[in-house]
């Protein structure tokens, strides 16, 4: 009897084991290169997640039509790996181990903080490189020399917005609301001095994620008599809801959103244009004529629309650049010189434009990607053409 | 009816060691593989071996608790304070604390909740999870907050550095020892105890057990088992963050030992290592990977209506007595509680 | 003197968009001894029932809404026949079994509707000022939707022979057996009720709010909140409670911020349990 369930436990185990290796044992014959992609793919966010892994699978797609990675010569075939990372810090640790696993070198995510904070020590521990997109203060450092970051993050970003917001409204005073974990503590500090220093108050209201309504929170910011009111890093859904309460509530003055993309949802929640009346926002990327034609592509090659979130274009520039620069060091095993190659290679992406690297005075290490990005604009219900920024220096 | 369950204590003595030779075979993963998906794995299904004997002790009890990531939490976030702040890394120092000081939460924790029970005991101990989330929200300065603990040194065993994955996967493989040495000598020395709690309360008072005193205790020990279990996790992760305990996490460790079989100590160690194997695997097929995993519990509630160990054990049991000398109903004690506790 | 007023407003019309959920759930626990974890699924799904039909069949909203409530009792009715009455008994399995529907039920939206929150509003817009105070006229309109089904919820359980075997059966299932209740059909009644409730809710409610595949999560956690403060089983509790949640949700938000206000409310329910174990309307506890 003790033999038996022994045997079972064992049996169970050893099953785990084989499952893992088996993929491993695969691609024996042609040189593969194995891009890891962690994010989060189910639950809440996972729009997120999907519009990162549309982005690496098209550019792999494109990289293997192209025939761009070659080494020694022989070309290489691009394939991704992707794992679901659960919005948790061991779901991140776990997608990067199995992905260690595997032989892989290269890892594209994580997206939030905690995933990202998972996935780090154990790519350190493996070598690999990371492109990654948190907002939380110690996303990239010096103390990781392989992580690079897509972005900007709110660092970046909020001062140019904030001053075209300025320009347009003139506001004197706002209040910042955000959930109370790192997906809204990461970011609303951060905008906070960013309105501070351009001499407008800013206080900030936290609120319990998961909160579906948010009329007593609403009533909270209209006894505080805000002239604007910031929705930063709030999930889509929670800024349509508080949009559309805040002006059932009579708030009049213009509502910014600096924190994702989602300017569509956010309307559809609302109920419209006309309900968002004076409206700012963070839009990643310029959706002209040139980045269109990434989506286009993207028809054509993967046989379905691109994923809707923006983030999708700004991903799909970040895994470029790592692709070349693994294409510059000639090597899909030594991440150092990869890493070295990417640092050198100027930032820039036919469809979406030239930019820098930046994040020195911010993370104290260059290695943030600075693309150029737009400032979405409704002004008195009418949706404006977004303003297109030159990439944030980071200064 | 304590008759059956003295008769069931062998039994139960033999599964506990099982598990604990299962756990102990773990020992053999760092000298035959350096795979670091294998010791992700391993890592992974320990620490939910660990949470979910938690559950199995209240289980002992008749009692089910949610509150697992609360503990879990406690003891995650004393390690770290304590390797951050004042610079313990002594694995036995830090895995002892880890194991106290939840149990002295528990202490008037349960005096609040315990005074409750069936389906109440269930409904509070998951609001204890969201308090723990806003709790940890709420204090930056001492838990971090939102952001979590970062940056703990590595621990250390006699000097010797913990570290590396290796490292990492023996501290986890300790403590998961550890606390399925604890799990048993208290399931198994209370047994009678617990037996009787579990079949009824009211009577086991009025013959004189005091009652107040073994569930304060079951529910210390168990919350110091989960404790090993976030000190393990923390020591994975190099953090301990909010998200590692969230509330729903806790249905996982539950699902374990149900799914599993609540009937013995091997019913959690069977659960972790398929669902948490399951889970890994369902990860890759990314979006699908909530369907697929709700599928299988459904499934498996529904096959395996007394977790899979007990429904194995009793779809196998005429082919054993074939070749065994051993009287039948040895095996067949075992799930008598669980089949007492499910009756209308 | 004004804060306080819109304030106690906004807590009423919570507190009976929260009645309407936590009936259906302490109806189940009640009835059956069920704790139903997929309670915030069928709340979603009627939710996207509801837009499903509008946007696809063009049916106009009031259909919309009727339809919702059906599909998700027509959904309950046959969980409860075909899988939960094999294990009614064995809370443990019944509370993994529900659990893996919910996550079936939010992935399967997530697959269907993609994770963004489609066009899906209320017919109605507009809000009624006067002196300082404001009602949107839609959610007037869902607080008297609200109130007429908790009333017909009463009415059909004290006033009609369906709710009276109901409630033999939640009191005491060997005895209303034995007099000639039968189980096997009630129960997936009872549970079809329940559900079409939860529907019914997420058809009313995510209009004015937001449907996406995840926002049935916090439906479970407030309804726990709401049965353990009103006494679980009891329908009178469960009313009361569900606005005594929603009044402090609203205060403790307008008065202390979203953060701290939850923790407040959590905290509340625990220190009365020390006072009161049972809930503030309940008599006995049921084993689990």
């Amino acid at each position: 009897m003790k033999i038996t369930r022994r045997d079972f436990a064992m049996a169970g185990a050893a099953l785990a084991a084989l499952g893992t290796l088996a993929g491993s044992a695969a691609a024996a014959g042609i040189q593969e290169l194995k891009i890891g992609v962690v994010g989060v793919l189910s639950g809440p966010a996972a729009q997120w997640g999907l519009a990162l892994k549309g982005a690496v699978e098209f550019v792999a797609a494109e990289a293997n039509r192209d025939g761009l990675i070659k080494i020694d010569g022989a070309p290489c075939q691009v394939s991704v790996v992707a794992i679901d990372s659960k919005y948790t810090a061991e779901g991140g640790a776990a997608a990067a181990n199995a992905l260690a696993g595997q032989g892989v070198k290269f890892i594209i995510g994580a997206i939030g903080s905690p995933e990202l904070t998972g996935v780090k020590p154990i790519a350190k521990r493996n070598s690999m490189l990371v492109l990654a997109s948190s907002y939380a203060k110690d996303a990239i450092g010096p103390q990781w020399p392989l992580v690079f970051h897509v972005g900007p993050g709110p660092s970046g970003w909020a001062d140019p917005i904030i001053k075209i917001a300025k320009q347009k409204f003139g506001m004197k005073s706002v209040v910042l609301v955000a959930p109370n974990d790192q997906g809204g503590t990461d970011i609303v500090p951060v905008e906070a001095e960013a309105y501070k220093k351009n001499g407008i108050a800013a206080t900030e209201e936290y609120y319990q994620r998961g909160t579906t309504n948010f009329a007593p929170l609403v009533t909270r910011i209209m006894n505080e008599k805000p002239e604007a009111v910031d929705l930063a890093s709030s999930p889509t859904g929670d800024a349509g809801i508080l949009v559309k309460q805040l002006r059932q509530a009579g708030f009049e003055g213009p509502i910014g959103r600096l924190g994702g993309p989602g300017y569509s949802e956010i309307s559809r929640v609302a109920g419209g244009d006309s309900v968002l009346k004076n409206f700012y926002w963070y839009e990643p990327i310029v959706v002209d004529e040139k980045a269109q034609m990434i989506a286009d592509d993207y028809k054509k090659m993967m046989g379905a629309d691109r994923p809707e979130n923006n983030l999708f274009f700004q991903w799909a520039a970040g895994v470029r650049m790592v692709l070349k620069a693994i294409a510059k060091a000639g090597t899909i095993t030594d991440t150092a010189k990869v890493a070295e190659a990417l640092r050198s290679l100027p930032v820039t992406d036919p469809n979406i434009g030239t930019g820098h690297w930046i994040g020195q005075e911010f993370f104290g290490v260059n290695q943030e990607l600075s693309f150029p990005f737009g400032v979405g604009l409704i002004t008195d219900g009418q949706l404006q053409p977004i303003t297109r920024v030159e990439a944030a220096t980071g200064k | 009816m304590l008759i059956s369950s003295q008769e069931a204590a062998p039994a139960g003595v033999l599964a506990a060691a099982a598990s604990i030779a299962a756990i102990a075979l773990a020992f053999v993963v760092p000298w035959s593989t350096e795979n670091p998906a294998i010791y992700s794995l391993v890592d992974q299904i320990l620490i939910a071996v660990t949470a979910a004997f938690s559950v199995f002790i209240m289980l002992r009890m008749n009692l089910m608790t949610f509150a697992v990531p609360t503990f879990m939490a406690i003891g995650a976030y004393t390690s770290a304070l304590l390797g951050l702040r004042h610079g313990v890394t002594d694995v036995l120092i830090l895995g002892a604390c880890s194991f106290l000081v939840p149990m002295l939460f528990a202490l008037p924790l349960g005096a609040l909740v315990l005074r409750l029970s069936g389906v109440y005991f269930v409904l509070v101990t998951f609001v204890l999870t969201e308090i723990t989330q806003l709790v940890l929200f709420e204090t930056p300065g001492l838990t971090g907050g939102s952001n979590g603990l970062v940056g703990m040194p590595a621990v250390t065993l006699f000097g010797f550095e913990l570290g590396d994955n290796k490292g990492v996967l023996l501290v986890t493989i300790g403590l998961a020892l550890a606390g399925a040495l604890i799990t048993s000598a208290v399931t198994l020395g209370l047994h009678q105890h617990f037996a009787a709690i579990e079949e009824n309360e009211l009577l086991a008072q009025s013959l004189g057990l005091v009652v107040w005193h073994y569930k304060s205790f079951g529910f210390a020990v168990a919350a110091g088992v989960a404790g090993l279990a976030g000190f393990a996790l923390a020591n994975m992760l190099l953090t301990a963050h909010p998200t590692s305990f969230s509330p729903l996490s806790s249905v996982n460790y539950i699902a374990y030992v149900i799914i599993g079989g609540k009937g013995n100590m091997l019913g959690p160690v069977v659960g972790a290592i398929l669902l948490v194997w399951a889970g890994d695997m369902f990860a890759f097929r990314g979006e699908y990977s909530q369907f697929l995993f709700g599928s299988l519990i459904v499934v498996a509630v529904l096959v395996a209506r007394e977790g899979i160990l007990g429904t194995l054990q009793r779809v196998l049991q005429p082919l054993i007595s074939l070749d065994t000398r051993r009287p039948l109903h040895t095996a067949s004690t075992i799930p008598t509680s669980t089949a007492t506790e499910s009756r209308p | 003197m004004e804060g306080i007023v819109a304030t106690i407003l906004i807590g009423v019309s919570l507190g009976a968009q929260y009645a309407l959920l936590a009936l259906g759930f302490t109806l189940i626990f009640g009835i059956l001894g069920v704790v139903n974890f997929a309670h915030g699924g069928f709340y979603v799904l009627g939710g996207y029932l509801a837009y499903a039909s509008m946007a696809f069949l063009g049916t106009p909203y009031l259909i919309a809404v009727i339809l919702a409530a059906l599909g998700t009792a027509a959904l309950g009715y046959l969980f409860e026949r075909f899988l939960l009455d094999r294990l009614v008994d064995d809370h443990l399995s019944t509370l993994m079994l529900t659990l893996g529907l919910y996550l079936m039920m939010s992935s399967s939206l997530l697959a269907v509707f993609g994770p963004q929150s489609p066009a899906f509003t209320f017919p109605l817009t507009g809000v009624l000022r006067w002196h300082g105070f404001f009602i949107p006229i839609e959610n007037l309109v869902v607080l008297v939707v609200c109130l007429v089904g908790i009333s017909s919820v009463y009415a059909l359980i004290y006033r009609s022979d369906f709710g009276r075997a109901l409630r033999a059966l939640a009191d005491d299932r060997a005895v209303a057996t034995a007099q000639g209740l039968r189980p096997k059909l009630l129960f997936p009644a009872a549970f079809a009720l329940a559900t079409g409730l939860a529907g019914l809710t997420g058809a009313l409610v995510t209009p004015i709010l937001s449907l996406a595949p995840h926002v049935g999560d916090p439906v479970l956690a407030t309804s726990f909140l709401i049965v353990i403060l009103g006494g679980l089983g009891s329908i009178g509790g469960a009313t009361a409670a569900a606005f005594i949640v929603g009044m402090v949700e609203a205060f403790s938000a307008v008065y202390l911020g979203g953060s701290k206000g939850a923790l407040v409310l959590f905290v509340l329910v625990l220190l009365m349990l020390v006072v009161k174990p049972s809930g503030l309307f309940g008599q006995r506890v049921r084993g689990a």
